[in-house]
């Protein structure tokens, strides 16, 4: 039997970052707001600091299918699981994506342009900062498109920051402090950093902008409903082109309904577009705004690179915070000699010896004795420094519904993914780079990576077109008014960039305009 | 300041620092120990085998020495006998399908065959010497008679496990002279 709640003004499914802001917003605004999580419901208690206990982080919903088997990045580990989301255990590294990015089809010819110039972004980039507390040093960011001065201070740099800065400016490299949604002062109540490097197991200070101490908090002080355990298998349409609302299972798989007069989906980059696929109805045949076969297309991975040195000086890699201390960018069309796409460089993260970006998973190669005294070396004497450059998009490229179901009866995702030879090649060069760089640092021993996927995006493409195009420049699906996307999955293409402070200015920008014109959408 | 902060928060919202204790069931009854005072009171494993325990801490103390003595096999089959979402491998977030002990008796038969086709013995029956050749070389590659998840994937995951278990906790951080400065200490260390 299936329960029916009370219709609301919007249910919002996902209470990641994008999914809480904009729960936020519309809650603070009077509107009333179900919010439906698949995962469970953490709490700041729960972030442990403990690289074991940050697994329960990832993702730990149904599994996804990788065509052909071998997974071409690593889905689980770029997501979140629960109220927080990604957000929950991300590094909070939020670059604003660079002008150039905004139009590399008219400007290069490459991948798709954004439906709008980068100016038209600036105001909401400033509003999120001023609201959650960014630090950095705008000044020193040759590659920040304009916009106001972080309201805090920079991160503190200590000796592996140091040491690797001194590679970038021996090769004449811009480096800049890292811009980051962590506090150094206190802000709003929440305290600063203490530069200890749990980040990755989640922040329970608050220091670190998580949606369990700003947008979920917000929007449930202001009366929204966060349900927890929730997942949402499809959503409904009501006969006229829009939606009606979803139906949920809740964690004993009972199927419940949940009416809302605009639908809001902000699942991620790879389970929007699941949902929206599964939703097939009589109206839909296709899946949810699938009528051109464009849902899922054009799934974009930033190639991720390493560049780490050993040095002959405590590098002091416990200190610190797991986004790094510093950024240096390549954007495109910057006439710098490399292959096309833009990349950028997280330099000097905190370490711990364990786990994927841990200071043993830097030398795979190594076992027994060895590792022993790598890990007792490294411990005291390695700098690291990530890579992440630019996939433009390719239709190839997609989530698709697999055969398998999970529990629910809803066909998992199916991922249909693989670097292009344009971006593998600028992989190389990235990974090639970073090498270049901790050499010039003067590290005693350097070496260089290229590892697998991260900061997935794309699959949901904002436009003007629906002929090219998911949704529009709003995220509202083409064809279904009530019915938006929120999230890195609206990205047209990413300049390799981390995408969190840019969705969440677009999510601040569409929540505005559907407040703003409410019954053009509800 | 700092320092004052971090035991407020460790008071009011972790709990007691991490002992290294399980819930391990000995005899009918729950009993909380550790993973060495479990193997030592000869704590039946939950899912794997006794062979495969064998196989899993030979390959885990070739890897990381240690490995075996601090737990590796009690690690494995307790997160292993929990729910996908629950477990706290790090197989977990590389996209390996659950249920992930699969995956795990794959490997450890696919390395105890690899080794009697070489040396007439389960892994955990060879010398030392034979032993660190066969890591040596399934670290990098994969051998023609490999019939179990890709190997160096499953030699990755299994080194990663032994990395946890020897220095991924609070016991592991100081003997690497590190600092562990903890805003909540975890309940238990896995």
């Amino acid at each position: 039997m299936v329960s029916r709640a009370a219709k609301v003004d919007a249910v919002i499914v996902g209470a990641g970052a994008a999914g809480s802001l904009f729960a936020a917003r519309l809650a603070r605004a009077g509107r009333k707001v179900v919010v439906l999580e698949a995962g469970p419901a953490w709490e700041l208690a729960d972030l442990a600091s403990s690289q074991i206990w940050a697994r329960r982080l990832k993702w730990g919903g149904a599994p996804v299918v990788h065509a052909g088997g071998q997974p071409g990045f690593p889905h689980n580990l770029n997501t979140g699981w629960g109220l927080g989301g990604a957000a929950l255990h991300h590094y909070a590294t939020w670059p604003r994506l660079p002008e150039a990015a905004h139009a590399m089809q008219s400007g290069f010819g490459k991948g798709a342009d954004w439906p709008f110039e980068a100016a038209a972004l600036r105001p909401w980039y400033d509003r999120v900062q001023a609201d959650v507390g960014l630090s950095g040093d705008a000044a020193a960011e040759p590659w920040r498109p304009p916009g106001d001065a972080y309201p805090l201070k920079p991160l503190r740099e200590f000796a592996q920051g140091h040491l690797l800065r001194g590679g970038f400016e021996a090769l004449g490299l811009p480096v800049a402090p890292l811009p980051a949604a962590i506090l150094t002062d206190w802000f709003k109540g929440r305290p600063p950093c203490q530069y200890d490097g749990w980040c990755d197991a989640g922040c329970p200070i608050g220091a670190l902008a998580n949606p369990l101490v700003t947008h979920l908090a917000e929007a449930r002080r202001h009366g929204a409903e966060v349900k927890a355990r929730a997942t949402v298998l499809r959503i409904l349409p009501d006969g006229a082109g829009r939606a009606a609302g979803v139906v949920w299972a809740d964690s004993v798989g009972d199927e419940q309904v949940q009416q809302a007069s605009v639908v809001i989906l902000a699942a991620s980059a790879i389970q929007t577009p699941r949902l929206l696929l599964a939703s097939a109805a009589p109206e839909w045949p296709a899946g949810a705004g699938n009528a051109r076969d464009l849902v899922g297309r054009g799934l974009m991975v930033e190639a991720v690179a390493q560049a780490a040195g050993l040095f002959d000086r405590a590098t002091e890699n416990h200190l610190g915070v797991s986004a790094g201390q510093l950024m240096h960018r390549a954007v495109p069309g910057d006439g710098r000699n490399r292959p096309f796409g833009g990349y950028q460089w997280q330099v000097g993260p905190s370490l711990k010896p364990s786990d994927i970006f841990g200071i043993a998973a830097t030398r795979p190669e190594l076992f027994s004795d060895a590792l022993h005294r790598f890990l007792h070396d490294g411990s005291r004497n390695l700098a690291t420094m990530v890579g992440m450059a630019e996939q433009l998009p390719d239709p190839a490229n997609r989530i698709l519904l697999d055969s398998r179901r999970d529990r629910f009866g809803v066909p998992l995702a199916r991922i249909v993914h693989r670097h292009d030879a344009g971006t593998l090649a600028l992989q190389r060069h990235v990974a090639a780079e970073g090498e270049a760089v901790v050499k010039a640092s003067g590290a005693r021993e350097a070496w260089s990576a290229v590892l697998g996927g991260g900061h997935p995006a794309g699959g949901t493409p904002m436009g003007s077109d629906p002929d090219r195009s998911v949704t529009d420049p709003f995220g509202r699906v083409h064809g279904i008014r009530n019915l938006f996307v929120t999230g890195s999955g609206l990205f047209p293409t990413t300049a390799g960039t981390s995408p969190t402070f840019t969705l969440m200015a677009l999510a601040e920008r569409a929540a505005a305009e559907l407040l703003d014109h409410w019954s053009d959408h509800a | 300041m700092e320092s004052s902060r971090r035991t407020l928060l460790a008071a009011t919202l972790g709990g007691a620092a991490g002992l290294g204790l399980l819930p391990f069931l000995l005899g009918g009854c729950t009993e909380l120990m550790t993973p060495e005072e479990a193997k030592a009171r000869k704590v039946p494993l939950r899912t794997l085998s006794e062979a495969e325990a064998l196989a899993l801490e030979r390959f885990g103390d070739v890897l990381l020495p240690g490995a075996k003595t601090a737990g590796i096999a009690h690690f494995v089959d307790h997160h292993l006998g929990v729910p996908a979402e629950e477990s706290l491998l790090m197989l977990r977030y590389l996209d390996v399908p659950p249920p992930y002990a699969g995956f795990y008796k794959a490997g450890l038969a696919a390395l105890n065959e690899h080794a009697k086709g070489r040396f007439g013995k389960a892994f955990a029956g060879v010398d030392d010497g034979r032993a660190t050749a066969i890591v040596a070389d399934i670290i990098k590659s994969q051998p023609s008679d490999w019939n179990g998840p890709p190997a160096p994937f499953f030699t990755f995951l299994v080194r990663s496990d032994a990395v946890d278990v020897v220095y991924g906790t609070r016991a592991g951080l100081a003997r690497l002279g590190l600092p562990v400065m903890a805003h909540l200490e975890p309940e238990r260390e896995w």
